[in-house]
């Protein structure tokens, strides 16, 4: 079944295009990493998948609601992290979880279950009653991927989700992020090619704004006639005009 | 009703962790209020100035404080819309509408705490000056829902409109007039004039006025009913044009 879809999606700033005719299936429990420099389009990409912009020209879908006129649809259906850690600075681990099921109208029953499931998901019973704002780097982004989460979303969007971490937050990332392959479909956005190659079932490599490649990592490796996604990537982006910009 | 239900949650549990809401919003009114009784202390029987007295005091200090309710209110939306914290919220089933009421209702509580604190003390300090009514104060309280109201709109409005640089700045312009031309320490009906034609054209006055009747269980329509009316319309006004344009705003941001 397809999650995601985008057709010839658009956004244009004034005279930049920032997301020129963009194409994209992902099928449900997928987990697909946008990959590109700063300046790609793959935020912009992922803020229109997440109804956070509207498309210039194009349509999105998700799970068969369009974003442009069912976005209440959608929402009901999306978890995002943002690239930014987006948490309430002065409350607890616990009561941003909470407040985020709330918002979605859980009883409190399922609040307290769906809490307790997020904070054993993400192994953050140490820091549970700690204020978001005392917290490291990467117990945030935990916080903020568990937020994202816990509403019981069918498609999750996590925008650079590592982006300043340590090699170690990091890791212990990835392994919360490879726990949930299979269980919800994924979205993400990254420019670490060890990020996309170590979590993704497939890559989509973003240059100014298209997609200028699409597939597994063997299947990239191919295309661009080059050993490892590094190499890839760079062949793919030079062949597409990525150095001139 | 859940989501303005959360969002207030949020709203005062952020606000009742910060240690500047607790100086801003009770302490620096009541440090005016205990500056301002030993002021009128030193004022001579023969001055006939009484807009220090404990009677009218009371009344313009819980709207002085009133306003720094708005300065909180315009910090906590600019300080929610500088980060990602409103992007996510955004990709919520969330709508303007949850969000205005999700930041006007727990300011609306703050504020009649400050009120209940700032009257808890007058009563206090009035049994060393001049007496006054208890019942008078509690009426007072109540009366003074709709000039918080108008105070919030104003935070809500500067907070959606500007950055977190600039709308303390605005607040500030607005805290000034509001206590100089809401006749907190001076009486404009005695000065007469032009004063009095601005402090009149401006709702601020209507605030203490409504107040001050209130204490002085005063409730003939000229002293209380009016005053009160026009701060009700004047709050039902901007909190319209400041929910409008959060919306506004909303809906730019996601474009």
């Amino acid at each position: 079944m397809i999650a995601v879809e985008a057709r010839n999606l658009t956004k244009k700033f004034k005279t930049k295009t920032a997301v020129n005719k963009l194409n994209l299936t992902v099928h449900e429990g997928e987990l697909f990493a946008l990959l590109g420099v700063n300046g790609a389009g793959k935020t912009t990409t992922l803020r229109m998948l997440s109804c956070l912009s509207v498309p210039t020209e194009g349509e999105a879908f998700i799970n068969g609601h369009s974003c442009r006129s069912e976005s209440a649809a959608v929402k009901s259906e999306i978890g995002i992290s943002p690239q930014d850690t987006a948490v309430a600075e002065n409350l607890t681990v616990r009561e941003n979880l909470e407040f985020i099921a709330k918002v979605y109208g859980f009883s409190p029953s399922r609040i307290k279950a769906r809490t307790k499931e997020m904070i054993a998901l993400f192994n953050m019973e140490e820091v549970q009653k700690t204020r978001a704002k005392t917290l490291s780097g990467g117990w945030k982004r935990k916080l903020s991927i568990a937020m994202a989460l816990i509403s019981e979303p069918r498609v999750l969007f996590l925008d650079e989700p590592t982006l300043g971490l340590d090699v170690l937050a990091r890791r212990e990332l990835w392994k919360a992020i490879e726990g949930l392959k299979g269980k919800v479909t994924i979205i993400l956005t990254t420019h670490y090619m060890e990020e996309a190659e170590q979590l993704s079932d497939r890559i989509g490599i973003m240059i100014n704004g298209r997609m200028a490649a699409l597939g597994t990592r063997t299947e990239l490796e191919q295309l661009s006639g080059q050993t490892g996604l590094e190499n890839a990537f760079v062949a793919i982006a030079e062949r597409n005009g990525a150095a001139n910009e | 009703m859940n989501k303005i239900t959360a969002f207030t949650y949020r709203n005062i549990t952020e606000m009742l962790r910060d240690p500047l809401s607790y100086i801003f919003c009770i302490g620096f009114p009541l440090v005016m209020l205990v500056i301002m009784t030993l002021v009128n202390e030193s004022i001579p029987e023969q001055a006939g100035m009484t807009i220090f007295q404990m009677k009218n005091l009371s009344g313009g200090i819980a709207v002085f404080g009133q306003t720094f309710v708005m300065l909180f209110t315009a910090l906590t939306v600019t300080k929610d819309r500088s980060g990602a914290f409103l992007v996510r919220m955004y990709a919520t089933p969330m709508t303007s509408l949850d969000f205005c009421m999700g930041y006007i209702l727990p300011m609306i509580v703050i504020s009649l705490v400050q009120g209940l604190v700032t009257y808890a003390v007058s009563f206090i300090l009035s049994l060393f000056t001049s007496t006054i009514s208890p019942v008078g104060l509690l009426i007072s309280i109540i009366s003074l829902i709709p000039s918080s109201v108008l105070f919030i709109a104003f935070g809500l409005l500067f907070g959606t409109l500007f950055n977190e640089k600039s709308a303390p700045g605005l607040c500030s312009i607005i805290i000034s007039l509001g206590s100089f031309l809401g006749c907190i320490w001076f009486d404009a009906e005695a000065a007469g004039g032009v004063m009095e034609t601005i402090c009149k054209s401006l709702p601020f006055i209507y605030c203490t006025k409504t107040a001050r009747a209130a204490i002085a269980l005063d409730f003939s329509f000229d002293s209380f009913w009016l005053p009160l009316l026009i701060i009700t319309i004047c709050a039902a006004v901007l909190t319209t044009i400041s929910s409008l344009v959060f919306r506004m705003k909303m809906k730019a941001d996601l474009a």
